[in-house]
């Protein structure tokens, strides 16, 4: 049969010689959210336009019509041009970029290429996403040697860029006096004596650091982390799943993590799974396989391996048959985002409308944002700073704001909460808000209270927050009559 | 503070929510829907009509790639705009138990326990999840064979190339087709008692459940043998005794991983809970119709300790210093219920995949169909080529049969053809079907001959193979004229190899 000759429905096309529709609710026909729904949480799992889901669907028939022809010979180029396109985003080199199914994959794609030996330390942290958590603690979990330690730095916001500067660098330093006996002198290339011989280099210590927490939704200071990683001796493998498409000015020709990923189907408008990873030449030799492991491998006792060494990007071409639409199609979400005024204005409108709505959020709830600091006002991190450039004072919002939620705070751990109850609110939150209230944003449990992480996108407006505040003020109060009355 | 308590999932669905009309639903084009209570149209070229292959591409080459039928890609793209229209919604609530549903669609035709299979993204990422979960000693033995799929012995290759201790030790068992499934058997047997020999100082102690030994004291099992079994290879194409070759392994105490992944939809009569394999995966988007990318991954519960966490490591992980493992253990479903956020519309279509089968007769009448074809087919191909089957019985025969092409036969490696004339055959071979003749099947070389592999599906027929064959002859007259006439093997075509590895390139055709 013919595949059907697809037309572009409402909001799946869009004249690219014309302006587009002003940001806010007008941006709303180009997105497949259901008109009533307020989507106050775009960072869990991004909203896909139209256009670019128009795409794919087109995509599914297409590659059906020759499965053979596609998959031997037209996806690569394709391929090439999506890696082309998000390196450009985060001033990296073509080569230094792959694209994988997500995050999560991109990280143990790095963390299971390290050989762990007895000894090794990870720095996580608290705040660590839980699926990232988990991963190192499954290397740690080895039921024998060797295997690494896990550590983990303890941020409890509200904090201060510096304070969180202070507390990274405290843990690598605590980390290297509670284990003097091992030598850290497995060092990245950047960092003083990476030009030891093999023997020479013992044990490594490997931090994964956040560009942006998920809950509370901060932005770290993750390029001076980077820095003080560097000169400390220790890998930086940077979790910026929520940053390409969110976090302006992303360098990484400059920052110089060891390693950094990001979703492209978060807030890049990609149709999900797609994930950047990416790995500078300098330590694609790290990278001995893809998950899984391809055909492109090629082992170290290859004769081919002098000319290509781990053929990292070649590797990340096919890891076996998938559905590739995602990946080819990220050019699309990139014109998109393009037509819609580019990075820039996409980030300036999000990030006000999130600094006002979270205000906004906290007075209909009567409560306060999380970066409050004696002020509300945020501000970046850049000589514009109201207290001078060098006090890295506040967290940067970007555009997801976290408030309070009217519910009760603790002081100690299980003052007023038992952990039945915080599951059962949870629960109850997410229930309620999806089925009775037709709107979501992340809730979670930091530090003794209850919060709400908002994501400002570009079909959100003021008016979406004031909706969840009355639609959280309702089912705040139910929790405190229904599951709280019971503490009574 | 609770730390784990914000990244915890609480994965009840406690509230049923309607899935909410998309504004943007468009009605099933032609073969996009089918009336349940009408029988389908037969068998052949009548069946085209519910797949997107274009009208005049004659795809004998389903087994590669799969071929997705129209309903399935319709089903997938209005599920798109579903999850579009609330994605909170549908990830953190709808989800899960059409998950589930789909599990056990699977479950039931391999004759397993819903609570053993989960579904991942292909086969090789199945088996990357079982080979990269058994924590790997010193003296280990991984055994593949010369056969085995060029990624799955990269993964045991990759383990193996640790570049210091502990790592296991690779050994190939060399499978020259043709052979009978007594010769494979015995191949196979040998292999394993080789390399206990080989190895004597070893205690291969570290046996699976069902071998005797098992239950000795943990500290007394030293070294294990993990034996990656095809239950279809894929160049050649053919059937192996996987059944007979599980019931050695155990004998042996050996650990069985069955690369099945050209099986569910193809091979008949797969009752797992009767065979007993360690561990077993397939394809769905291969023969089973689903979309791409689905795979099922098999283990009984008396093995998914092993599996200690899911590929990649997800929200479900229990670590065994937890007090929940008690209660969960290693949580094999769970942790497979969500690795990451992907797109599930794969999964989530596979019932509808598993319908359109049922409704075109199922399994048994398509295997009926497309056995008998494959056989037929294969015999009309050798006929009109002037050459033979790689498998005149039928026994090393599902769906998919090899059949020699009109090319040289060499005797010893290399006789005639050097790996870079082999790889430009390939590439011209590649290149000649697809932009000349518009139709594909896989070809390779094995064991000193040129074959192509024919997958015989339910929308091919007699024709198609006739319209191959006399496109093979054609093309390989040309391979004679040009290629093999000049024996400098100059560069032909203009697409690159997909590897570096030219050799690899060549043995390796999806």
């Amino acid at each position: 049969m013919p595949i059907p000759k697809l037309s572009p429905a409402p909001g799946e096309s869009y004249d690219a010689s014309q302006k587009p529709p002003s940001f806010g609710h007008p941006l709303k026909q180009y997105f497949a959210l259901d008109d009533d729904y307020v989507n106050l949480n775009h960072g869990s799992y991004g909203s896909l336009p139209l256009p670019v889901l128009y795409a794919v669907n087109k995509w599914n028939y297409e590659i059906e019509r020759n499965p053979d022809l596609f998959h031997r010979l037209t996806y690569r180029p394709l391929l090439v041009k999506a890696r082309e396109a998000v390196a450009k985003l985060i001033g990296a080199n073509t080569d230094e970029v792959v694209l994988v199914p997500n995050a999560t994959h991109a990280l143990n794609v790095v963390l299971r290429n390290f050989e762990w030996r007895e000894g090794d330390i990870i720095i996580g942290a608290s705040t660590t996403y839980g699926a990232v958590a988990n991963t190192i603690r499954y290397l740690a979990d080895r039921s024998e040697q060797p295997r690494p330690i896990m550590l983990e730095v303890e941020y409890n916001f509200p904090l201060t860029h510096a304070q969180i500067i202070d507390l990274f660098r405290s843990k690598i330093r605590e980390a290297k006096q509670q284990y003097p006996n091992t030598q850290f002198t497995d060092v990245p290339p950047l960092s003083v004596g990476s030009e030891l011989n093999d023997e020479q280099k013992k044990n490594k210590i490997v931090v994964v650091i956040d560009a942006i927490t998920a809950n509370p939704g901060a932005l770290m200071p993750w390029q001076e982390m980077c820095k003080i990683a560097r000169e400390e001796g220790v890998w930086t493998v940077i979790d910026a799943a929520h940053s390409i498409g969110q976090e302006p000015n992303i360098n990484l020709d400059k920052a110089r993590p060891d390693f950094w990923l990001s979703n492209c189907h978060k807030w890049c408008y990609a149709k999900r799974g797609c994930a950047v990873l990416y790995v500078p030449k300098r330590n694609q030799y790290m990278i001995k396989s893809s998950i899984p492991t391809p055909h492109a491998y090629v082992s170290p006792s290859s004769p081919a391996f002098k000319e290509t060494g781990t053929n990292f990007v070649a590797q990340h071409e096919w890891t076996g048959t998938m559905d590739q639409t995602p990946f080819i199609t990220v050019p699309d979400a990139i014109a998109f985002r393009e037509w819609l005024g580019g990075e820039s204005a996409i980030y300036d409108y999000c990030h006000q409308l999130a600094l006002n709505g979270g205000k906004k959020l906290a007075e209909v709830m009567g409560t306060k944002v999380l970066d409050e600091d004696g002020a509300l006002t945020v501000t970046m991190v850049c000589p514009h700073d109201s207290k001078g450039p060098a006090s890295l004072s506040l967290i940067v919002l970007v555009t997801q704001p976290n408030v309070q939620l009217p519910l009760p705070v603790e002081k100690t751990r299980g003052e007023v909460y038992t952990t039945q109850q915080l599951n059962q609110i949870n629960e109850f939150l997410r229930d309620k808000l999806l089925k009775d209230w037709k709107t979501y944003a992340a809730h979670y449990w930091h530090n003794g209270a209850w919060w709400v992480r908002c994501s400002a996108q570009v079909f959100n407006e003021l008016s979406d927050f004031e909706y969840l505040g009355k639609a959280l003020n309702a089912v705040c109060k139910e929790v405190e009559d229904t599951i709280l009355k019971k503490n009574a | 503070m609770l730390g784990w308590f914000t990244r915890y999932f609480t994965g009840t669905d406690s509230i049923a929510v309607p899935p909410t009309p998309s504004r943007k639903r468009i009605a099933p084009g032609p073969g996009e829907s089918y009336d349940v209570s009408r029988r389908p149209p037969p068998f052949g070229h009548p069946l085209k009509h519910y797949f997107a292959l274009d009208d005049k591409y004659v795809n004998l080459n389903h087994g590669s790639y799969g071929s997705i039928p129209l309903p399935v890609i319709y089903a997938a793209n209005q599920l798109a705009y579903e999850i579009d229209a609330n994605p909170d919604v549908f990830n953190r609530v709808a989800y899960k138990p059409r998950l589930a549903k789909s599990r056990e669609a699977v479950a039931k035709l391999i004759g397993a326990d819903t609570g053993e299979v989960v579904l991942v993204p292909n086969a090789t990422h199945a088996l990357n999840t079982i080979l990269r979960n058994f924590e790997w000693r010193e003296g280990d033995l991984i055994i593949g064979a010369t056969t085995t799929y060029g990624a799955v012995s990269n993964t045991i290759r990759y383990l193996t190339d640790r570049s210091e201790q502990p790592r296991p030790k690779m050994l190939t068992i060399v499978y020259n087709f043709p052979l009978t499934h007594a010769e494979v058997l015995e191949l196979f047997r040998a292999k394993i008692r080789e390399a206990k020999q080989q190895y004597a100082d070893t205690q291969f102690t570290d046996v699976p459940p069902l071998s005797e030994g098992y239950d000795r004291d943990p500290a007394e099992k030293k070294n294990k043998i993990v034996a990656v079994i095809d239950s279809i290879t894929s160049n050649p194409g053919v059937l192996l005794p996987w059944k007979d070759m599980c019931s050695i392994a155990r004998e042996e105490g050996v650990w069985t991983v069955i690369d099945a992944a050209h099986s569910i939809g193809q091979e008949q009569h797969i009752n797992l809970s009767d065979t007993k394999p360690d561990f077993w995966l397939s394809n769905c988007h291969k023969w089973l119709f689903a979309k791409r990318g689905c795979a099922v991954l098999y283990v009984p519960k008396r093995n998914q300790y092993i599996i200690k966490s899911s590929l990649p490591t997800s929200h479900q992980y229990v670590s065994p210093n937890s007090p929940k493992y008690k209660e969960l253990g290693t949580n094999f479903v769970m942790q497979h219920e969500w690795t990451g956020t992907t797109d599930e519309t794969p999964y989530i279509t596979v019932p509808t995949a598993i319908a359109f089968r049922e409704w075109l007769g199922g399994e048994q009448a398509i295997y009926d169909y497309c056995h008998k074809l494959a056989m037929d087919g294969a015999r009309r191909l050798a006929e009109i080529m002037g050459t033979k089957l790689l498998d005149e019985s039928g026994v090393l025969v599902a769906t998919m049969s090899n059949v020699y092409l009109p090319l040289p036969v060499e005797k010893a490696p290399g006789e005639i053809y050097s790996p870079e004339v082999l790889a430009n055959i390939s590439m011209f071979m590649m290149n000649k079907l697809l932009f000349e003749y518009n139709t594909y099947a896989g070809h390779f070389f094995h064991n000193g001959a040129w074959m192509c592999r024919c997958s015989a599906q339910v929308f091919n027929d007699m024709s198609d193979f006739e319209y191959v064959g006399k496109v093979f002859n054609t093309i390989c007259e040309e391979v004679k004229d040009t290629i093999l006439s000049n024996m400098h093997g100059k560069q032909l075509g203009h697409l690159r190899p997909s590897s570096p590895d030219e050799e690899d390139w060549v043995i390796v055709t999806y």
